[in-house]
């Protein structure tokens, strides 16, 4: 047994460090001009304080917060030897950060400042008078107490690795990738699909300014291709994800292409021998692909690309007939799966969106061909598209004569569907009824929308001029069934504005899908061991206002429409934003963190592990005995309240003094010993 | 923490025992069982050697010897005196005020001793109530039918108290009873001459699960409460996330885990570990922290407490041993 363990045999608490000897408190009481004098006695509690053991001096001021507030404290801090300072004023989460400093230039280490919240907690909540003194003496005695047990602690340094993953390669993630490349750091990008461009790559053009989607979202992608900072992974998973902010370890897992990039030359031979055929995705079906294939002309790796689940059989080898094909011996069937280790500094996640289902819409007649999603329509639009830019519906090559447009399909319905708005579909189905209307001049297209939402710069406008110039029929109303007789589609619908019931025969019906999070977006989030998702499966950030990039994990960011449907202006603005977030992450020469956060005894640790997974940081680890990652924790106190052996404790706020904070709040009010009974055994 | 194996080691001198004499020992038993006295057993044949290392002096369950015996012997005259069983009766106190006064150190032997055990259960009602209830209003202990005064029944104290309640203690040997690795620790350092200062306890610091050998998951948690004859445990798994509640966490180690061990969810006969302090308190903030599903939230409370509710007898259950030091006292 050693000496220790045997002093603590019956010890009943920590040998806290109790309180330092000697103590020279002293107490700072602000006004914050009417905020809390208009409430508190100011002058009074600065006068009870001063007469508290410990407290050498005690005053009050207009606003401590202020340079010559800031000033008073330093000086005091000088002139009476202070070891610990209490203000009174505001919450800590508004100037603790600022009284810290000043007392550290007054050579006072800054731990041994409080701050004593008298304004949120006292005269923001109460009528003046005398019981809000009362209560703003106790708050700030209970704060002394604190500092009387604080000790002097520096904070928390540790190294950090300086590249950046990327998840995701549609224009979020392109940006966010060449912004963090062009800092100087390495970039590891990790896509999914055989390509990068995302959705955008799939856009005939923009709103509200009706720019080529692929002329501007190209010349990114070939950056990124070329950027010596960035490498770049297709067909890339992240399987794995452990270690926290700054020092992440990320195993990411590559399937073959089958096809060396570097000697396929693009000449398509193979896919014309190939026999299978599928619906190509990037054309949402509209076109057929073979197994072995190109997404898009453009696409970022430069390659054709062999997909094993549509491929008659490569392991054991059934057609070979690509390979036959294949002038440069491009195609090697004995690639194998890649498995990607690397050490990342920043996680930035921007894994983008899809449609919602047409078929979780029935009501719509979502299998007939001339019923399509809004993905499909932008094909059509596209030169590049199915139909080289020409209208023509899918049954039978017709170009249709009227188009009905159903805005909020599956969107704004919390009964039966998707509860929130879907963001963007005002905007592309205006886009879509206009360009529709500039190929088909003398189309009909209807538009049947709930309202319109239009807040973005120059979108008003837009909306504005489909609506007058381009003469497109927008009707309020919801759309209740779509169906077909002969050569037609019939929507039955509801004018709300007028309350009569609308009859449109069709030639074809677009439906604005609503926007949901990507597949494979829960298994991405459990590597993260954190909850990060929203109620509706999107990435969620850590702050709605404050902290829109952030996740709850320190390091991991998030981008685009992987955080809720957007359009491609935010999403950019996000891909910059979070690049910006993880550079100055990656810049910092160290990771420094609050050195007031749990800490284990490992005298007393059974490893019991009741700890560990209560942790809302993935903080604790426990083998033989727990462990705290003082980089992770964040000083909630969850563990220690949990801890059956009393073996954790908070810096800076352990037990003793607790109790000590208790017993001053409470002090000489009736019963309040018996509250105060503490453990003991 | 290493016990000592052999008990036949001296190493070192201490005040207790003189070098040159056998230490005197008295065991004696108030309010027990009787298993303690059979628990010294436990450690095989070690025992004899034990017992041909010390003078015993008193000890009822196998010397014969009466209480004028004790009486006689002048102060300070007993090197220990082991006493197990709870303080229930007035001639309990008594017994072990005088063997106080006799003995250099008192030893708790047993939870009960400790921690009141068991019988401190009892605590939960009043003495009055207690015989109400047993034997019908209006009794009164007085002397057997034909008897005179002198031979009445001593009368119960208000509360079945541990030792300490009425004796300063200044070692504690724990469990119900002992388990042989402490009661080995415990004759290894009195004849070994390695007696730690009092007060101290012949146990572990850290809780049980310290020694167990049952895996505990990363994401360990219970989804149900389940009593021990409704289970056939895995035999690999933390018997909590199975739903049978151990007071492991909470509880002294030194008895190698030997419930859990053999599928049995430990009950806290050692004591709560000096951190844990009131083991109620502490295995319900532990409980309180395991019983989560999948998903957290406010949806969640109604099941986690439907949970929680099935825990049948929660006294007997965090208090066996130890209510009668635990029980807040009027
Ligand atoms: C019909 C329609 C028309 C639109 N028109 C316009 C318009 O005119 N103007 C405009 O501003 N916006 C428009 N938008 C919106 C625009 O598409 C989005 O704002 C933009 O594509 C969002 O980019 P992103 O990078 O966030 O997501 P995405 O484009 O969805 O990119 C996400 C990328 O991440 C990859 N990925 C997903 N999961 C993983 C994973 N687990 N691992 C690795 N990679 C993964 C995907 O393969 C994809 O490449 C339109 C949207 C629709 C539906
Ligand atoms: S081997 Fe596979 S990819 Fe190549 S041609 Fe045959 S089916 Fe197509
Ligand atoms: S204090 Fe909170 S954040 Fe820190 S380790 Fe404990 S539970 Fe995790
Ligand atoms: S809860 Fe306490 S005793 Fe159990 S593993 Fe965590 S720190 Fe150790
Ligand atoms: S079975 Fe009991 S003693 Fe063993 S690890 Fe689980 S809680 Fe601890």
């Amino acid at each position: 047994m050693s000496k220790r363990s045997d002093a603590r045999n019956l010890s009943t608490r920590h040998p806290s460090r109790v309180t330092r000897r000697g103590q020279r408190i002293g107490v700072f009481v602000c006004h914050c001009g009417h905020n809390i004098a208009g409430v508190v006695d100011v002058k009074r509690v600065a006068e009870e304080l001063s007469r508290y053991p410990g407290v050498v001096y005690a005053t009050d001021y207009e606003y401590m917060c202020s340079d010559p507030g800031q000033d008073l404290i330093k000086r005091a801090i000088r002139e009476h030897r202070l070891s610990g300072v209490v203000v009174a004023a505001c919450s800590p989460s508004m100037h603790e950060t600022t009284f810290r400093r000043a007392a550290e230039e007054a050579g006072l280490n800054p731990y041994l400042v409080e701050c004593a919240n008298i304004r949120e907690h006292c005269s923001w909540v109460h009528n003046p008078g005398l019981e809000a003194t009362e209560k703003a003496v106790r708050i700030t005695r209970t704060m002394v107490e604190k500092v009387k047990g604080n000790m002097p602690l520096e904070p928390v340094e540790v190294s950090h690795a300086d590249k950046c993953l990327v998840v995701g390669g549609g224009i979020a993630g392109i940006q966010a990738a060449l912004d963090v490349a062009e800092a100087g750091y390495e970039v590891i990008l990790a896509e999914r699909s055989p390509t990068i461009g995302g959705h955008m790559a799939q856009l005939s053009e923009t709103f509200p300014t009706l720019d080529c989607s692929q002329c501007i979202l190209t010349p990114k992608m070939v950056e990124v291709e070329r950027h010596p900072n960035i490498r770049l992974l297709v067909n890339a998973e992240v399987e794995e994800i452990s270690g926290f902010i700054g020092n992440y370890r990320v195993r990411i897992r590559k399937r073959p292409a089958y096809v060396d990039p570097d000697l396929c030359n693009l000449c398509g031979e193979c896919e014309k021998v190939c026999p299978v055929r599928v619906p190509n995705e990037f054309d949402r079906g509209l076109l057929e692909r073979g197994a072995i294939y190109i997404p898009f002309p453009q696409a970022v790796p430069s390659t054709y690309t062999l997909d094993e689940e549509t491929c008659l059989g490569i392991k054991p080898l059934i057609c070979g007939k690509c390979a036959e094909v294949c002038e440069p011996g491009a195609i090697d069937f004995d690639m194998s799966e890649e498995v990607i280790e690397e050490e990342v500094g920043a996680i930035i996640l921007a894994t983008g969106y899809d449609l919602y289902e047409t078929k979780a819409l029935p009501e719509y007649s979502p299998e007939d061909p001339d019923v399509i999603d809004p993905l499909q329509f932008e094909r059509l639009l596209s030169a590049t598209g199915p139909t080289r830019g020409e209208i023509r519906r899918p049954s039978d090559g017709k170009v249709p004569k009227t188009v009905v447009f159903i805005k909020c399909a599956g969107s704004r319905d919390p009964e039966l569907h998707k509860p929130y708005c879907s963001a963007i579909c005002c905007m592309y189905t205006a886009k879509h009824a206009l360009l529709y209307k500039h190929a088909v001049p003398d189309g009909r297209a209807i538009v049947f929308y709930i309202d319109i939402r239009a807040p973005g710069k120059g979108y008003e406008e837009f909306i504005h001029r489909v609506m007058e110039e381009d003469r497109v029929l927008y009707i309020r109303g919801k759309v209740a069934k779509v169906f077909r007789e002969g050569d037609k589609l019939i929507v039955w619908g509801v004018d709300t504005l007028s309350g009569q019931r609308v009859e449109v025969e069709a030639d074809l019906v677009v439906l604005a899908m609503a926007v949901v999070p990507p597949e494979g977006v829960e298994e991405l989030a459990r590597t993260l061991r954190l909850s990060c998702l929203d109620e509706n499966g999107f990435l969620k950030e850590a702050h709605p206002k404050l902290r829109p990039l952030e996740t709850l994990a320190g390091g991991i960011f998030i981008a685009g429409a992987a955080q809720g449907p957007k359009d491609i202006p935010q999403a950019v603005t996000q891909g910059s934003g979070a690049a910006a977030k993880a550079i100055s992450l990656l810049s910092a020469p160290v990771l420094t963190h609050s050195p007031e956060v749990a800490e284990v005894d490992e005298e007393l640790c059974s490893g019991c592990r009741v700890c560990a997974p209560l942790c809302p940081y993935g903080a604790i680890t426990v083998e033989e005995v727990a462990q705290v990652n003082e980089l992770l924790c964040e000083g909630c106190g969850t563990c220690v309240a949990a801890c059956p052996s009393g073996a954790l404790s908070l810096r800076n706020l352990d037990d003793a003094q607790v109790e000590r904070m208790v017993e001053a709040a409470l002090a000489e009010l009736e019963g309040a010993r018996e509250a105060v009974e503490v453990k003991g055994g | 923490m290493s016990s000592p194996t052999s008990l036949t080691e001296t190493r070192h001198s201490s005040p207790v025992p003189r070098r040159d004499a056998k230490p005197k020992l008295a065991v004696y038993w108030t309010g027990s069982c009787g298993g303690c006295d059979v628990s010294f057993l436990e450690v095989g044949e070690a025992i004899v050697e034990v017992l041909s290392r010390v003078e015993i002096v008193f000890w009822p369950a196998l010397v014969d010897a009466k209480r004028s015996d004790l009486e006689a012997l002048p102060p300070g005259s007993i090197d220990v005196a082991l006493i197990n069983g709870v303080i229930r009766t007035e001639e309990n106190a008594e017994m072990a005020k005088l063997l106080r006064a006799k003995s250099k150190y008192i030893v708790a032997y047993g939870a009960c001793a400790h921690l009141g055990g068991v019988p401190s259960l009892a605590d939960r009602w009043g003495k009055e109530e207690i015989f109400r209830e047993v034997f019908g209003k209006g009794f009164r202990p007085g002397p057997p039918p034909g008897a005179n005064g002198e031979a009445a029944l001593p009368d119960l104290l208000d509360a079945a108290v541990p030792l300490e309640d009425v004796v300063r203690v200044d070692y504690v040997v724990p469990g119900c009873p002992p388990p042989a690795p402490l009661i080995s620790r415990f004759f290894g350092a009195l004849l070994g001459g390695e007696m730690p200062e009092p007060p101290h306890v012949f146990a572990n610091v850290k809780a049980l699960c310290e020694e167990c050998q049952r895996v505990r998951h990363d994401d360990r948690r219970i989804e149900r409460i389940v009593r021990p004859h409704e289970v056939l445990p895995d035999p690999e798994t933390c018997l909590l996330e199975q739903g049978l509640i151990c007071m492991g966490p909470v509880t002294r180690g030194g008895c190698n885990a030997l419930c859990p061990a053999a599928g049995m969810p430990c009950t806290g006969c050692l004591g709560p570990t000096p951190e844990a302090g009131d083991p109620g308190t502490a295995m319900l903030s532990a409980l309180a922290s395991l019983v989560r599903f999948e998903d957290e939230g406010e949806e969640y409370f109604p099941k986690e407490d439907g949970v929680l509710e099935a825990l049948a007898d929660p006294l007997g259950t965090f208090y066996m041993y130890s209510f009668g030091r635990f029980r807040r006292k009027r």
